[in-house]
């Protein structure tokens, strides 16, 4: 029966880091339904969000929670300045300019801090010992990882609902046309969606850091992107929520996976499971361009 | 009417280089990057430049390419020379075909920036399917030098990864050439130009968008394919996934596309001349900083030259008699 | 008959854009076809051209059912249109979207062919002097023409037009409904639909004249007997008092 706790063990851990992909998917989303700009360096600023955690914590012992906020601010800046730079020229362009300008932002995000950083991995342990459940023993660390997902996703949502900026937000999101006549300054709302879907993106790459206890390097994101794609994907795109949900499922398909992969003899169970991440990224896009999920 | 006259601004500019890299000493290295880059660029433009999509796994191309010549020449080496050779060339193209095909037959359903996020996965997913299933070696790659040398001769091998495998790539090069040049002026390139500009338009104008997609990125692909098979494999003697699969050759060559001029004949050679004549300078300058330097040239181009060099100088030739050269 | 729609319906959500209109056109015809803005005209054009496909009923086309026959095969059997709010092939010359029209059009012109068609049918317009401009540089009239060029040179046997003459002064209006009416003889173009607001212009033109109402065919028959029609005066009386 090892074979059997050992997929329930991978399953629990999946839907736990399944939480952090969506929280990392979120932002994503929301530029994409917003702006309706493909953010294809989004594992870069995954990247950025990652050192920040592991700066803070090696240099001040900062704990990554408390980075969460740093990471936040720090991500809406750098959200609000290539806005302003770049994206904001871009809206209207075609669809060509704005994938390769975000394209190109990525490479040169990780290209400077691999100036300033290098490109050595590294990693730092956070230890705050754990609890045993469902055959195994599972970090708080981890834990809470998976309870500030939530809880950011939770207050993101209350944002979007309650208060008047958010509810302007999802009127653009519905129809530009319409919010312009209602008033709405489409423009700023196109920076603060920016700025807060990068915000959040580096804000989840605090929590990744979680995960990967030595995967911390320059580099990292372009795995994240091509999660975080398929994520998007399956929760239709456009819609921030639908990327939450759709990161759980993602999580325990991925760590499903790779416990059964693992039986095939003579393969490298990791690689295939990220093979086959692309092929279900093209097969959803594919069967349902919208998102299984539906999105909203 | 047809003009096929900027055919011999690009064979001229070959002949340029062809003649300062055999003439002038430590000037052949320097040169064939050059090719080596434009080839890339005018391979990619074929899809990019004449539709507007972006496929985000071309290297992959470049990558499947370089392994049929690899599987080629290290499995069935006992064939001889020229039998292993033929298969390489004629792996590299089914590989190159038969990924196009599946990945166009797939992705090209979905449009625009839904097509470019389809592809994001391909280059990836062919990495790790090789890595993963260990297929050909798994990350140990093939490695074709001491293959080669004890089969066919130190004499032969030298002949092969420097001469051959430079007039390979000199040939597909200056073939991606003729190739656009033809297509730019058949009724496959004005589909593909209505197609980028408006796509449901064009269907309605009668043009079945799926088919002159499908046949573009074919070709594109195929090419790259060649490019891997020549100037990599043939070239390095080696292949490894890590190398092969570097997503940094889909951004050059995106580059020089958008800098050159997407759509153009001779876009993707000044592109290719300039890209790769900075990055051959820069790296001596300041090694490991080009894609820093070479991404925000990228944003640059796109945000105030997004027409490229030579869609300007086009245009500003339009009316004199350099109009019929440019293209 | 060369177009019949059987009881064609095209939905967008829960709004019925055409709801079950069924319609005939016969071989050498001349047809107007008017409505209040939002009626349904564009959606009936994009429903026939193949643009969308129906969520209901049956669309033929020389007695040949097209309803699931996709756009550009439509084309080759003769439908062409222009565009309500033109649509260029914005970095391409005027030349080159012309003979776009005729390479892929039922024309099936070679490369060299069409530019010379697309030469004559300029021409035509009396764009001609444009023709190596960049399409985008157009005005908003000049693409008009570009576009009614471009479809003529696809030789379609239905021509659908969509407000063609919108935003023109009355000199061009004359103009080209008498070219469009010359080039129906010479060119041999079996049909041609007209979608208009101007009334004075479907009544110089058409001899038929349908009429759509919130998505539905509210009448039928000869021009000037439709458009005297009490149901039709209300329509618009209705449609100008909302204006108003
Ligand atoms: N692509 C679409 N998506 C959603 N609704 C649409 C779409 N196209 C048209 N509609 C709606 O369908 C209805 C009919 O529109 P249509 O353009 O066919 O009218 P029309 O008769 O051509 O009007 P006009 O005289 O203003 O051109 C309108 O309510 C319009 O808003
Ligand atoms: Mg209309």
């Amino acid at each position: 029966m090892a074979f059997v706790e050992q997929l329930i063990s991978n399953l629990l851990y999946g839907a736990i880091l399944g939480s952090v992909y969506g929280l990392a998917t979120m932002g994503l989303s929301l530029i994409f339904g917003v702006l309706r700009i493909v953010n294809v360096g989004h594992g870069a600023f995954i990247m950025v969000g990652a050192f920040i955690a592991y700066w803070m914590f090696i240099l001040y012992g900062i704990p990554p929670l408390i980075s969460l906020f740093l990471a936040i601010a720090v991500g809406m800046a750098i959200g609000l300045a290539i806005y302003m730079l770049v994206v904001k020229r871009l809206v209207d362009a075609p669809e060509l300019a704005s994938l390769l300008a975000m394209f190109a932002i990525g490479i040169f995000i990780e290209e400077f801090a691999k100036q300033i950083w290098g490109a050595d991995y590294v990693g730092y342990s956070w230890e705050i010992g754990g609890v045993s459940m469902l055959f195994t023993e599972v970090p708080f660390t981890k834990l809470l990882a998976f309870a500030s997902s939530i809880v950011i996703a939770a207050v993101v949502y209350v944002w979007f609902r309650k208060t008047k900026i958010g509810k302007a937000v999802r009127a653009v999101v519905e129809d530009r046309e319409g919010a312009t006549t209602c008033g709405i300054d489409v423009n700023r709302i196109y920076a603060l969606s920016f700025s807060l879907g990068i915000g959040l993106t580096v804000l989840s790459g605090v929590l990744v850091t979680l995960f990967t206890p030595v995967g911390i390097n320059v580099y990292m994101g372009g795995e994240y992107t091509l999660k975080a794609f398929v994520i998007a994907v399956l929760g239709g795109l456009a819609s921030p929520w639908g990327a939450f949900y759709a990161g759980f499922i993602f999580g325990l398909i991925e760590n499903g996976s790779y416990t059964l992969l693992g039986l095939i003899p003579g393969v490298e169970p990791f690689g295939l499971t990220r093979f086959l991440s692309s092929v279900v990224l093209m097969l959803v896009l594919l069967v349902k361009p919208t998102g299984l999920l539906g999105g909203e | 009417m047809r003009n096929y006259t900027p055919l011999v601004t690009l064979l001229l500019i070959y002949a340029v280089m062809i003649a300062i890299g055999q003439g002038i000493q430590g000037m052949w290295q320097p040169i064939m990057l050059v090719i080596f880059y434009i080839a890339v660029g005018q391979a990619l433009n074929i899809f990019l430049g004449m539709t507007g999509y972006v496929n985000f796994g071309y290297v992959a191309l470049l990558g499947v390419g370089a392994y049929g010549m690899a599987v080629a020449l290290g499995y069935y080496t006992d064939l001889g020379l020229i039998p292993a050779l033929t298969l390489g060339f004629i792996l590299a193209i089914l590989l190159a075909f038969i990924v196009s095909m599946v990945v166009g037959g797939i992705a090209l359903r979905l449009r625009g920036a839904y097509f470019a996020i389809a592809t994001i996965g391909v280059n990836e997913g062919i990495k790790y399917l090789i890595l993963g299933g260990k297929i050909w070696g798994g990350s140990s790659g093939i490695v074709l030098s001491g293959i080669l040398r004890k089969a066919y001769g130190a004499e032969t091998m030298r002949f092969l990864s420097t001469v051959f495998a430079d007039a390979g790539l000199i040939v597909v090069a200056i073939l991606s050439g003729i190739i656009t040049m033809y297509i730019l002026n058949s009724r496959l390139g004005y589909g593909l130009i209505a197609l980028r500009e408006d796509e449901d338009a064009a269907k309605v104008m009668g043009i079945n968008v799926r088919r002159y997609k499908q046949i573009a990125f074919v070709i594109s692909c195929i090419l790259a394919g060649l490019i891997g098979a020549t100037a990599w494999t043939l070239k390095l003697t080696y292949v490894f996934p890590q190398d092969v699969f570097a997503i940094n050759y889909t951004v050059e060559a995106i580059v020089i596309v958008m800098l050159g001029g997407a759509g153009t004949l001779l876009g993707p050679v000044v592109g290719g001349l300039i890209y790769a004549l900075l990055k051959y300078y820069l790296t001596i300058a300041f090694p490991g900083m080009q894609l820093l330097i070479l991404a925000p040239l990228l944003i640059i181009v796109i945000l105030l030259f997004p027409e490229g060099v030579v869609g300007y100088l086009a245009k500003a030739a339009r009316g004199t008699r350099f109009e019929k050269f440019v293209r | 008959m060369l177009l019949k729609l059987e009881e064609v319906t095209k939905r967008f959500g829960g709004l019925v854009a055409v709801n079950s209109v069924s319609l005939e056109i016969d071989e050498g015809e001349k047809v107007g076809i008017v409505g209040p803005n939002g009626s349904g005209k564009t959606t009936l054009y994009n429903v026939i051209s193949g643009v969308y496909a129906p969520d209901g009923g049956r669309i033929f086309f020389e007695g040949k059912e097209i309803t699931n026959l996709p756009a550009h095969e439509r084309t080759k059997l003769g439908i062409a249109r222009t565009f309500q709010v033109p649509r260029p092939f914005g970095s391409a010359t005027v030349r080159e979207n012309v003979a776009i029209g005729a390479m892929f059009g039922r024309a099936n012109a070679g490369v060299d062919e069409a530019l010379e068609m697309a030469d004559r049918y300029l021409e035509m317009v009396g764009i001609y002097e444009l023709r190596e401009k960049e399409a985008k540089l157009l005005t908003p009239l000049e693409k008009k023409l570009m576009e009614l060029a471009r479809a003529l040179a696809m030789k379609p046997k239905l021509l659908l037009l969509d407000e063609l003459l919108a935003g023109m002064n009355p000199q061009d209006i004359n103009r080209i409904l008498d070219l469009i009416n010359k080039v129906k003889e010479e060119e041999n173009i079996a049909t041609i639909a007209m979608v208009e607001h101007l009334m004075h212009a479907i009544t110089k033109f058409a001899e038929r004249v349908v009429v759509m109402h919130q998505g539905s065919k509210l009448i039928e028959g000869p021009t000037m007997e439709v458009l005297n029609h009490p149901k039709v005066v209300e329509v618009y009386l209705g449609e100008k008092l909302k204006i108003g």
